[in-house]
């Protein structure tokens, strides 16, 4: 009750937050892998410049959504002045939570026909 | 190796990047850059500028989105940690606010009067032009002349700098047709008095020109006070009627609540309705002096090019009429801005007081520095702990800056309630020295000065502190002492501030001391009279009834018999003025002073003649006031307007040190009209310090009423308390005629202690400000001892071990003490020496190093020093050793 209370007070993320969430869903990223993975998965809508970028996982760090990761990749491919962030059990939890409330939102704009039928490509 | 200089859209970047806070540059500068980098990379190789520039686009906003939300972040929790440690050490945070509190207040208090009478430009439209014109006669040493019509009709013809110049006399008059007859301050102006200032009526109109010519039908203005006390603020009161000098005059206007200068009338008149201003003597005899002229500079004219001006006037008019400007008198005149004319008496005052209390902000500064080194020996752990944890050095003082402030903004808070109450108390002081004190408020400006001050005190406690105990950070983790390891240099700088406190104590109570001691001085002087048990009142015939010399002298011998008859009158006499009448200590000797002519004395070319001042009084003056006859007699009924009875004249022993060191002045004649009446002196009385018992008595004649009646006041010696006949007295008076107005009704003994109300408060608030500044200090050298027995319990224990009496542990304490308290005072009495020229001008009779006061002040701070340290002296030499070398 307490955790999902806690939970809940993160919401609604703001877009910049839940991207960088999304981003790191499927593993553990440096800066600029988060800022590109949003790019193209947003087909370039959400853009996050470094002062967004780093002011974002700072607050998401700072609240323990993320985590610096300690794993490192191999030698060759590592640069050592990159960070890498992980979602935490916690953060995932929110992005969860996040998600479901888009959902449900999103329910209540179809039984509202407010909702338009994705095209097919 | 030589550094490769960064491509400049790097540069760029990194100077951005510097309005984020330190510590999010520390974690995340490096990455970002690389992220930037990247990013750039990426925008080349797709090419095109546009690229670039929404690059830059989303870069710069982004910053400047985050800097805020990160700097608001910080903020918050530092303040909310900040509340935390001051919920955690009350005692400290109470004594700290309670400090900031009083200092923070008396400076707010004294600079919202300072901000409010010096600073602030007058309360009327470009009010810096305004001027007030001044004839003088500097070889009679009469600074301050009054005007005639003719020489206003001069000045205003003739001056080419001014774009307008008004007149001003303040008379009272007897207002009929509401109520009971009711005499009324009235203000006697020019048709574009009002213009010049700039001031817009409430209701109605203001004075027009032709309100000012001649046989006009009189008109008056209400002042906006006037109106809502006496009419209720009745909106249709314009075009009302009133009889005053046996004339009908109509209400034309009523003026908003503007400060009135220089004083404060219930209503105004044009001149022409004022019978005295527009009677032919007063219309025709140039030497008829009394208006006071205003003018307004014309755009871009100088106020030195105005004197300029209106000196090359007064030099036509000395040539022109040399029988009323003689050479020997040095007439001239001068202007001075009029902000500069309210306030030159209350100048002084106020910066000695602005200086005090500033002394007192900076001791409660030092103080709390102190208060706060002392706690941060007890914090270094916690800090070191902070540190260890990655807390940078410049969030660490940024997080103990955030608690300065904090304490000082609620000492600043709790500051300004203080300021507030006190200022009526400060508007009723500064009353008496300007007539600006009745626009005192704390304002914009004064809370601006408080958020500064409390700003800067922080500023200055706070970096004090963080900066010392920074030093300590990484040591007291690794020694694992709780604040022992708070070092020397801790202890050197909380030494020199309590040294600073004490020597800013020393001059404070230096300056108090001297104001208290010259007080002392002048309430000892004798003034010459017998004050106790003696009544004055104020008197005013209606003038339209009394307007004859002759009608005056039976209506004054007519009401001295009926006082006189009273049951408890001892006697009573009518003179123009009285000792400590507080007009005359505003106006001072200048403003009664006549020049006269001695018989048989003939004057050098360019020499100027003697000067006195004059008061008429009617014969039983001097035994009403006790004034002793030393040689001759005294004035009698015999000395009339009878052309039989010869003309005569009393005066006082400085009069015949100063004109007649070493002949007899009795049946010497003398003349104050140049010759066309003279006087014969009849008799010398004492000495009176009419003007203030700080002013030397001045040479002075008394001439009898009945030979030249200028009624004013009525002065009676009761066999009872005099204010119980009050009332019995004004009935009297009312008996003999109904229309007379008596006002002001003091004792002698009232006006003495009045007169002495500018040195008595200075020195009350100036000792306000000492004792605060001496509770602080010896607070301080209390705390510092405490502190350090507490810091050296172990040291003491090993000395106590090895032998050490009690009683040279408690002699070593109490010496430390001591030696700060004595290089205090030391640094204290070479500070006070240097500042004595700032309170010079305000000490009678003590000279600024007077040496009782600073032995005595000296000697008091020493004590309180030593009964500072005594308490934890005591606590030092009562330490077990057993207990200390167990102590961590």
């Amino acid at each position: 009750m307490t955790k999902k209370r806690e939970t809940e007070s993160f919401l609604p993320l703001t877009p910049a937050m839940f991207h960088i969430l999304l981003a790191l869903a499927d593993g553990e990223k440096h800066g600029y892998a988060i800022l590109k993975e949003v790019a193209r998965r947003t087909g370039d809508k959400v853009r996050l410049s470094a002062g967004t970028l780093y002011g974002n996982l700072a607050r998401l760090e700072s609240e323990g959504l993320i985590a610096e990761s300690d794993h490192r990749p191999e030698v060759v491919l590592d640069d050592e002045r990159r960070r890498y962030y992980l979602l935490t059990e916690f953060g995932r939890e929110v992005a969860v939570a996040e998600a479901e409330r888009m959902e449900e939102a999103l329910g209540q704009a179809r039984a509202k026909k407010l909702f338009r039928k994705p095209k097919l490509a | 190796m030589g550094k490769e200089a960064l491509p400049f859209s790097q540069r760029l970047f990194r100077a951005l990047v510097r309005v984020l806070p330190f510590d999010f540059r520390t974690n995340y500068e490096g990455e970002m850059e690389g992220v930037f980098r990247e990013q750039q990379r990426e925008v080349e190789e797709r090419g095109g500028p546009l690229g670039a520039l929404k690059l830059w686009k989303e870069t710069i906003t982004g910053i400047f989105t985050t800097a805020p939300r990160e700097h608001w972040q910080i903020l918050t929790s530092d303040c909310s940690y900040a509340f935390r440690m001051m919920g955690k050490n009350r005692g400290f945070t109470a004594v700290a606010i309670l400090t900031l509190a009083l200092g923070i207040g008396a400076n707010t208090a004294i600079f919202s009067v300072v901000h409010s009478v010096l600073l602030r430009p007058l309360p009327y439209p470009q009010g810096q032009q305004l001027i007030f014109i001044r004839q003088q006669e500097t070889k009679l040493g009469i600074p301050d002349l009054s005007f005639s019509v003719k020489e206003i009709e001069d000045y205003r013809a003739q001056n080419r700098t001014l774009s307008g110049l008004v007149e001003y006399h303040a008379m009272s008059f007897t207002l009929f047709g509401h109520g009971d007859p009711e005499r009324v301050r009235t203000g006697v102006v020019s048709a574009n008095y009002f213009d010049l200032f700039g001031i817009q009526p409430l209701l109605g109109r203001t004075f027009l020109p032709d309100d000012e010519k001649l046989g006009a039908p009189p008109v008056l203005l209400l002042s906006y006070e006037y109106w809502k006390d006496n009419f209720g603020s009745d909106p249709g009161i314009v075009g009302k009627t009133f009889e005053m000098n046996d004339k009908v005059h109509t209400v034309v206007g009523v003026l908003p609540p503007v400060p009135q200068y220089p004083n404060e009338n219930d209503v105004y008149m044009a001149t022409s309705a004022c019978p005295y201003r527009s009677n032919k003597m007063h219309l025709e005899d140039r030497d008829m002096r009394m208006m006071e002229v205003f003018g307004r500079l014309k755009p871009g004219v100088t106020v030195s090019q105005a004197n300029a001006d209106v000196s090359t006037i007064a030099a036509g008019l000395k040539a022109t009429y040399p029988k009323s400007y003689p050479e020997n008198v040095g007439f001239t005149s001068a202007v001075s801005p009029l902000q500069e004319e309210l306030t030159h008496g209350a100048r002084p005052t106020l910066l000695l007081l602005l200086g005090a209390a500033a002394f007192v902000l900076l001791i409660a500064c030092a103080n709390v520095a102190n208060l706060t080194l002392a706690r941060m020996a007890r914090r270094e752990r916690e800090l070191a702990v902070r540190s260890a944890l990655g807390a940078g050095r410049s969030r660490i003082l940024r997080q103990l800056l955030t608690e300065s402030f904090l304490l000082a903004i609620v000492g600043g808070i709790l500051g300004l309630m203080l300021a507030y109450g006190s200022l009526e108390l400060l508007t009723d002081f500064v009353g008496r020295l300007t007539p600006r004190a009745r626009e005192i408020q704390v304002d914009s400006g004064v809370l601006l000065f408080t958020l500064a001050a409390a700003l800067g005190t922080s500023i200055v406690f706070g970096t004090l502190s963080a900066l010392f105990s920074r030093a300590n950070l990484t040591s007291s983790l690794k020694e694992g002492s709780s604040g022992a390891g708070s070092g020397y240099q801790q202890g050197r700088v909380r030494s020199a501030l309590i040294v600073c406190q004490i020597a800013f104590s020393f001059m404070l109570l230096i300056g108090a001391g001297l104001m208290m001691r010259s007080l002392f001085k002048m309430q000892q002087v004798d003034a010459g009279i017998v004050p106790q048990r003696v009544l004055a009142m104020r008197i005013a015939f209606n003038w339209s009834k009394y307007n004859s010399a002759d009608k005056t002298r039976v209506v004054i011998q007519k009401l001295l018999d009926r006082v006189k008859s009273e049951p408890g009158v001892l006697s009573a006499a009518i003179s123009s003025r009285y000792p400590f009448e507080p007009e005359m200590i505003t106006g001072g000797p200048e403003s009664v002073s006549f020049s006269f002519q001695i018989e048989g004395q003939h004057l050098e070319p360019g020499q100027a003649p003697p000067v006195s001042t004059y008061a008429a009084v009617s014969p039983g003056y001097f035994e009403t006031l006790g004034i002793p006859l030393k040689a001759g007699r005294m004035l009698a009924d015999t000395d009339s307007d009878d052309l039989k009875a010869p003309q005569v004249v009393l005066m006082n022993e400085e009069a015949k040190r100063r004109f007649w060191p070493n002949d007899d002045p009795l049946g010497k004649r003398v003349s104050g009209d140049g010759g066309e009446h003279w006087a014969t002196i009849v008799g010398i009385v004492g000495d009176v310090r009419e003007f203030g018992l700080d002013h030397a008595p001045s040479p002075e004649f008394y001439g009898p009423q009945a030979q030249g009646p200028q009624p004013g006041n009525l002065v009676v010696r009761t066999a009872v308390q005099p204010q119980s006949m009050a009332q019995a007295l004004t009935r009297a008076i009312h008996e003999v005629d109904s229309q007379t107005a008596v006002t002001h009704i003091l004792t002698l003994e009232q006006a003495r202690y009045e007169s002495m109300a500018s040195p008595r408060v200075t020195a009350s608030l100036l000792g306000i400000f000492a004792a605060l500044a001496l509770v602080i200090a010896t607070a301080g050298i209390g705390g510092i001892m405490a502190l350090m027995v507490s810091q050296r319990v172990r040291e003491i224990g090993i000395r106590i071990a090895l032998g050490a009496r009690p009683s040279s542990i408690l002699q070593m304490v109490l010496g430390q003490g001591m030696l700060l308290a004595v290089v205090g005072v030391g640094i204290g009495i070479a500070g006070a020496v240097a500042l004595t020229g700032l309170v010079k001008s305000l000490l009678f009779e003590v000279p600024p190093t007077d040496v009782l006061t600073f032995g005595g002040v000296g000697l008091t701070l020493l004590a309180a020093a030593a009964l500072a340290s005594y308490l934890p002296a005591r606590r030092a030499a009562a330490v077990d050793p057993n207990v200390a070398l167990r102590t961590d």
